[in-house]
């Protein structure tokens, strides 16, 4: 064991610390994990580090390694895979208290049986909670659900610093003292590591209906869908270009033009008018949540090199020009109307789908994030696309947060 | 050198500068009439560039500056410090744009909360979040205090509503936050501004989300023999997978004041409790939803259930709950309105609790409030003449705080800890939670030059906080 193994082990217990032959991360060969079994030994781990001017790379199920910018130091990884368990499952409530390393399926499972849906449903085979909030991960029902930070109630979250602290609670409304929870979900763990949630969850829907559909050329595919996006039972309403038609079972093989995927869950009456309403204007076909699985899983998935995938946000108003851009282009799209998301991938010439994508968020005044992008593309580059003018403001909250650089240091938007 | 005065009048004007006693007199204090303080000089800018100009012209005179829109905050948030030059955006009050078809719109921060959804009514939109005060408040003060309403359950808070910001920082910079397409790159920066109670800097643009107004509404009135089973009614409501627009009960106290009062809605006088119900959205599923509640209600005990026949008799209904705090005035010269939040599934409990506690201190206490969001308002009746009535107010409301937050609960829901609860804030967090919560005010105003002595403990926590402390004596009686 290295020494400084040794010397972690000494201080955190054999249990907190497995070594094991190099990972590489980044560039960055990685021989040590930290694994804290609990809350007291992840902070006294944290300020060990910090006071070594150690930095570590955080982990919950590994899904979103590949998420981020370089990381401009590692020493070892975090892992929070041993914190884990259900604390409580309030069903009168609809609460759930979990520990972070906890898999989003163990949760769901848990809630499903109580009446109740957990409001998450980011792709990634073993997706923890802790990820999943750190990186604000969205997934097709993203619509339907909100977005992550809506159903986080509180966070129990130990800083750099070593401190483990309270924000939020189990309550449905608080507005004692500044809604921290809302800066940590979407941080990256760059502000402090997530050891465990309130979240809120939703009564299960009595009715749940799949529909997928050819969109004829007659029909104007974006006013479509987002006009079914606005139905009110509508959970997925997504436009998938050939390519992702096909990888995701839809069943339907177009060579140009869309397939649309539409999921309806509510009460029965409302979900039988929208799903009528639908009918009545494409050849519907009924499908089931498999092709709702496929689309979260080929938005998960890292792209092989040199290809790349990215998610670029718009207005719903500007999605037909940005879409006309990068359908020129050839590359694979997935559209989400209702939220201005296109999910863009591509398995061929890195560089004229970079400038394709970029060129498409800018014409439509919005923001780009690269899913997953060749190492080498990834270097000088902020996946993120962070405006230069809220830097400041983030890196003076780094700064007083983890002042020496131990959270996942330069993996952040901004390159924080 | 000129003075302060003659240089914010450089800025804003003559007749938007105020700095004569009696133009300052009703800038002491916001709805909580607690602690009142003569600010410096109040200045109605009608710009960012002006309040940013306004900033650093404080700043300059080393004067602390407080953000204030209608003044209807209920914790003391826009209380001025001593010296202090409060920054009324109440002139900022243009809706800048709308954006029907993205469902959204740009406004300065004064618009009025119900102005707004006047204004996109035509487009079948509304701005969802509606505080009981939404004919009077502010959409910036809304911002910084995180409002709710009743419709909250269904809806959210204003944090699910704010998609962009544009913030004069304490040093006068003026900064774009957050993205009107929902999904802004890097930390969450409005999500922690919203609900900062004016103490990161002055919000002057806010983008918000609209939403589409509901296809039909349901409101239903439950009569019931006492409020613990209102409260075991809204449980079951919750249980059955239901998500009710809004759950509000009265107590009896409530609806004997409302009714001796103009906002009479024809509520029995000896019922125990009342609860409002309202569902909305997919007119063909409301039916079945409101047999599921009638139903609920009935088995719980009420002893009669209304259902609004048309618009003119829902709006009764709310008007007996809308206009519950007003008709609290006949009660007693003053009004302590409590705000907490419970889980919701001891809201039978903690409701015995509170009249519990209410009896044994001889207070007059009242209860409206957000029962489907477990938000608790236990109002306090009281003369302050009455030093002896005083304090048992002040100790029935301290333990009232304290047995919620020891089953699960906080202190403040939608008012905020302003002033008036920051010396509680330790019931809930400890040294850490706030040394964290300093740290993100220490990244925005790092010299706490903007809106000081809110939020966080002024001395070690204590509750043994005597009337006095609390400023109940130096408040003249209107
Ligand atoms: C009868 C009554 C009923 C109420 N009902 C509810 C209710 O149902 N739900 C609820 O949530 N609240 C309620 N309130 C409380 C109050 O109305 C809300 O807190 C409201 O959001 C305050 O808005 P305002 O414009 O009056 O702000 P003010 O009281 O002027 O200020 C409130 C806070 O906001 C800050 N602020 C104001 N403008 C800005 C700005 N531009 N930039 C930065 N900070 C700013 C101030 O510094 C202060 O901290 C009620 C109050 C009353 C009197």
């Amino acid at each position: 064991m290295s020494a400084l193994g040794e010397e972690l082990r000494e201080a955190l217990g054999a249990e907190s610390i497995v070594e094991h032959p190099p990972v590489e991360w980044d560039g960055h060969k990685l021989e040590l994990t930290f694994r804290p079994p609990d809350g007291d030994r992840l902070a006294k781990g944290l300020a060990l580090l910090s006071e070594r001017g150690l930095a570590a790379l955080v982990r919950g199920g590994g899904t979103r390694s590949h998420w981020g910018n370089r990381a401009e130091r590692a020493d070892l990884i975090l892992s929070t895979e041993a914190l884990t368990g259900i604390d409580t499952l309030d069903t009168e409530d609809g609460v759930v208290h979990v520990a972070a390393g906890t898999r989003l399926d163990e949760v769901r499972a848990a809630a499903n049986s109580g009446g109740w849906e957990l409001p998450l449903d980011p792709p990634g085979e073993g997706t923890t909670v802790g990820g999943a909030l750190s990186a604000a991960a969205i997934g097709p029902r993203r619509l339907g659900f909100g977005p992550p930070r809506d159903c986080v109630l509180g966070l129990e979250v130990a800083l750099a610093s070593g401190e483990r602290t309270r924000c939020g609670g189990r309550v449905m409304k608080n507005v004692t003292g500044y809604d921290l929870a809302k800066l940590y979900t979407g941080a990256f763990g760059t502000l402090g590591v997530i050891e465990r949630a309130w979240l809120r969850l939703r009564p299960l829907p009595a009715s749940l209906e799949v529909r997928v559909a050819e969109v004829p050329s007659s029909v104007d595919p974006f006013a479509l869908t987002l006009e079914l996006a606005r139905r009110t039972t509508t959970r997925v309403a997504a436009l998938v270009g050939p390519g992702p038609a096909e990888r995701i079972g839809s069943g339907c093989l177009i060579e140009e033009g869309w397939v649309l995927v539409a999921e309806f869950a509510g009460d029965s009456p409302a979900t039988e008018r929208d799903l009528e309403w639908l009918e009545g204007r494409v050849d519907a076909l009924p499908a089931d949540a498999d092709v709702v699985g496929g689309l979260r899983r080929i938005q998960g998935a890292p792209v092989a090199p040199p290809g790349l995938r990215a998610r670029i946000a718009v207005l719903p108003s500007a999605l037909p020009e940005t879409c006309a851009g990068l359908e020129a282009s050839d590359l694979e799209l997935v559209v989400h109307p209702g939220l201005g998301l296109v999910y863009v991938e591509s398995h061929a010439d890195l560089d004229g789908s970079l400038g394709a994508v970029d060129g498409a968020a800018a014409r439509g005044c919005g923001s780009a994030m690269y899913e997953s992008l060749p190492s080498q593309a990834r270097a000088g580059r902020d996946v993120f696309g962070a405006s230069p003018d809220v830097v400041p403001l983030m890196r003076a909250l780094k700064e007083r947060f983890d002042p020496t650089g131990t959270l996942n240091p330069g993996r952040f938007a901004g390159g924080l | 050198m000129p003075s302060l005065v003659e240089r914010l009048r450089s800025i804003v004007g003559d007749e938007a500068c105020l700095a004569r006693a009696e133009e300052l007199f009703v800038y002491e204090c916001d709805g909580l009439t607690l602690d009142p303080v003569r600010p410096s000089a109040v200045v109605l800018p009608r710009d960012t560039e002006q309040v940013a100009s306004v900033v650093r012209a404080c700043r300059e005179f080393g004067q602390p500056f407080v953000p204030r829109g209608a003044g209807t905050g209920l914790s003391g948030g826009a209380h001025p410090t001593p010296g202090a030059v409060i920054v009324e955006c109440s002139r900022m009050d243009r809706i800048l744009e709308v954006d029907a078809g993205n469902r959204i719109a740009r406004v300065q921060p004064g618009v009025v909360n119900a102005d707004l959804s006047v204004a996109v009514a035509t487009h079948g939109l509304f701005y969802a979040p509606d505080p009981s005060s939404q004919m009077a408040c502010t959409i910036g003060g809304n911002v910084a205090e995180n409002a709710g309403g009743p419709h909250t359950l269904k809806y959210g808070t204003t944090t699910n509503h704010v998609l962009a910001l544009e913030l004069v920082l304490p040093d006068g910079a003026v900064s774009r936050l957050g993205s009107a397409t929902g999904f802004a790159p890097g930390y969450d920066l409005v999500g922690a501004v919203v609900g900062s109670e004016g103490t990161l800097g002055i919000v002057t643009e806010v983008t918000v989300r609209l939403t589409p107004i509901p296809e039909g509404v349901e409101t239903l009135l439950g009569i019931f023999p006492d409020v613990v089973s209102a409260c075991r009614a809204v449980g079951r409501v919750i249980r059955s997978g239901l998500v009710p627009a809004a759950l509000e009960i009265l107590d009896q106290r409530t609806i004997r004041a409302v009714e001796d009062s103009v906002y009479a809605a024809g509520l029995p006088r000896d019922a125990g409790a009342v609860l409002v119900a309202e569902l909305d959205g997919a007119a063909c599923a409301l039916p079945a939803q409101v047999e599921k509640v009638r139903a609920i209600i009935g088995e719980e005990g009420a002893s009669e259930v209304r259902v609004a026949r048309d618009e003119q008799e829902r709006a009764l209904f709310w008007k007996a709950r809308k206009g519950a705090f007003g008709a609290m005035g006949r009660l007693a010269p003053d009004l302590y309105v409590h705000d907490a939040v419970v889980p919701r599934a001891v809201l039978p409990e903690i409701l015995a609790t509170v009249c519990e506690i209410g009896d044994r201190h001889g207070v007059t206490l009242s209860n409206v409030f957000h029962a489907g969001d477990g938000n608790l308002h236990p109002n306090i009746s009281f003369d302050r003449r009455d030093p002896d009535e005083l304090r048992r107010v002040i100790a029935a409301g301290t333990e009232i705080l304290e047995a919620c937050v020891r089953v699960g609960g906080v202190i403040t829901g939608e008012h905020g800890i302003g002033t008036e609860k920051r010396d509680f804030i330790g019931l809930v967090f400890n040294e850490a939670d706030l040394d964290a919560m300093k740290r993100v005010r220490d990244a925005f105003n790092p010299d706490g030059v903007c809106n000081p002595g809110k939020i966080f403990p002024t001395t070690r926590f204590c509750v043994e906080s005597n009337p006095k402390a609390r400023g109940y004596d130096r408040v003249p009686l209107a």
